[in-house]
């Protein structure tokens, strides 16, 4: 099998086992969950998490699902699996000084630099898709149900943003030459994000207003992608690439 | 975009004025020259004269500023995909994918050549006895290089631009891509090389393009080389020129004698004749009784070593 084919495939596979090794226990916790939501609510600390254990209760199992697979795990763990594949796309090359050989052969930058965003992409996507996927035979083991349609729209909507970090992160790898130093402060930024968005004042001000619970319920609920966010957010991704392809197209090896 | 090669321009290397500036360096002022077809031309220099920019930029990796490069008949045009669909590359820096096999990077290295081309990189590297399952981080220095030489010599392509092939490879590995360079060239391929390896240039090429301060300060080939050669004459004088001033005198007397130029190099003085012919100055220094009688004499030959030596004013290592 290909290098190149073969690496991606693990790193789908890798980003794919940790989604669903956080989504299986947190799906059968869902009946404990259900009978001591008081409870819970009471120890939560700030009130953010409070409102959020209300959206649970008032959703039932498909806001909890949503709660845990898309708010928690994708955005926090996405975010992060987006930056660090990103990262290293390009500035990885001039940073361990394989990017003379990568751009020696007989193919067109363009296509080496789209092959290298794409391939990172499906890293990102394809496991929250199927980690989702997953959902509705998960929920079985808890008495519940729920449709395979609305998980694939969250996890759509779930990828608009995920996509939207690995351009913007791929754009700096692609202009970049230290792909910790892009890494680590693309990472700042999310986390720095996330911290905001959990701040009640200030919330409305976070990228992650863009894919919180009400927002994938409302998607649940409706079964329609929200395509007033999910359109702005894969625009941010074109234009990220066309900004990589243009950069590209100059670097010095 | 690409173009049809003309018969003329088979290839062949055309540059007109390429240069590039990194910020405030000029790492190639306005070059021009033109190769092949066929052939092994050495492009030589000091470390910074700008030979590898110019290699970098005739294959598209690094965007001239200004000029025209034409390989094989075809443009340097955006990105040079085109261009190097016509030639390899071997790159100077040695930085490879230490997790790939050996095998697994030769078809990684040749994407895009002919499919072929693999199985006559793997054969290549057989005969080179490289360890082909094993990961490229258990490499040595000198298998690296020949990888990399084998995924450039492999592809059917009229034109070869080789970084310094041999660098860091023992005598008898050296030898052997010798061998392949000449054997390919003599196949009708345009190579253009760079070495720091004086003996080898001399060995294989057939043109020397000197670089200096990114600038291309000489070209000589093989007949003009021989011309410059007809006119050294070379005295052995042994220990009589260990003193300098006795030195200084025997040189005096030869240039009183009709030399154009006489310097005193180790043991020997050598001489610059205003003709190609040494008779004339080979009897009248034997007739001549302040001279020393020589204990050698040699003619004809000049040794890349002075070529250089004549070019940058520093003897070639």
């Amino acid at each position: 099998m290909n290098y190149g084919v073969r690496s991606m495939l693990l790193r789908t596979l890798a980003f794919a086992i940790v989604l669903e090794a956080l989504l299986v226990p947190a799906v059968l916790f869902w009946p404990n969950f259900r009978d001591n939501i008081e409870s819970l609510r009471g120890l939560m600390p700030f009130k953010a998490a409070r409102e959020m254990l209300d959206q649970f209760g008032q959703a039932g199992a498909a806001g909890y699902v949503c709660g845990q697979q898309f708010f928690k795990a994708c955005n926090t763990l996405g975010t992060a699996a987006a930056v660090l594949f990103a990262a290293g796309a390009v500035a990885g090359e001039a940073h361990r000084g394989t990017m003379e050989l990568w751009l020696a052969r007989p193919v067109s930058r363009k296509r080496l630099l789209l092959e290298r965003w794409a391939s990172g992409a499906l890293c990102v996507v394809l496991p929250v898709f199927l980690t989702s996927a997953t959902v509705p035979w998960l929920v079985t083991f808890v008495d519940e149900e729920i449709a395979l349609k609305p998980m694939l729209l969250c996890a759509a909507h779930q990828s608009s943003l995920l996509l939207a970090f690995y351009s913007a992160t791929f754009f700096f790898s692609t202009i970049g030459s230290n792909p910790l130093g892009i890494g680590f402060g693309m990472l700042m930024f999310t986390i720095f994000e996330f911290a905001t968005y959990l701040i009640e004042k200030l919330t409305h001000l976070s990228i992650f207003r863009l894919a919180d619970i009400p927002r994938f319920i409302a998607i649940c609920t409706s079964e329609r992608l929200d395509l007033a966010v999910v359109l702005p957010l894969l625009l941010v991704s074109v234009v990220f690439v066309g900004a990589s392809l243009f950069a590209f197209e100059r670097r010095v090896p | 975009m690409s173009q049809g090669v003309s018969n003329s321009a088979a290839g062949t290397i055309r540059v007109r004025d390429l240069s590039r500036r990194f910020g405030s360096t000029v790492a190639l002022h306005p070059t021009s020259f033109e190769i092949g077809p066929g052939g092994v031309t050495a492009l030589l220099g000091p470390n910074g004269s700008g030979k590898s920019t110019l290699m970098r930029s005739l294959v598209g990796l690094v965007r001239p500023d200004t000029g025209v490069a034409t390989l094989d008949g075809v443009e340097l045009i955006g990105d040079g995909t085109q261009v190097r669909k016509r030639c390899t590359f071997a790159p100077g820096e040695l930085n490879l994918y230490k997790e790939m096999r050996g095998e697994e990077h030769l078809a990684w290295l040749l994407r895009g050549r002919e499919p072929d081309s693999i199985a006559r990189a793997v054969k290549m590297a057989q005969d080179m006895a490289l360890p082909l399952r094993a990961r490229v981080r258990a490499y040595s220095h000198g298998m690296k290089r020949q990888l990399l030489f084998c995924a450039a010599m492999a592809p059917r392509v009229p034109i070869r631009i080789l970084d310094e092939p041999s660098e860091g490879l023992d005598p008898s590995k050296r030898g052997m891509i010798l061998d392949l360079v000449e054997r390919d060239a003599a196949q009708g391929s345009t190579i253009l090389l760079s070495s720091h390896h004086l003996g080898e240039i001399d060995r294989c090429s057939s043109r020397m393009l000197f670089m200096h301060n990114g600038r291309l300060v000489k070209s000589e080939d093989s007949s003009s080389v021989r011309a410059r050669a007809a006119r050294i004459l070379r005295l052995d004088f042994g220990s009589a020129l260990g003193e300098p001033a006795r030195a200084a005198a025997i040189c005096a007397e030869l240039l009183a004698l009709g030399a154009k130029g006489a310097v005193v190099r180790g043991r020997r003085v050598v001489i610059e004749l205003a003709t190609d012919d040494p008779r004339p100055l080979l009897g009248a220094a034997s007739a001549c009784p302040r001279l020393p009688r020589p204990e050698g004499i040699e003619y004809g030959q000049l040794s890349l070593g002075e070529l250089y030596r004549d070019v940058y004013g520093v003897e070639a290592v």
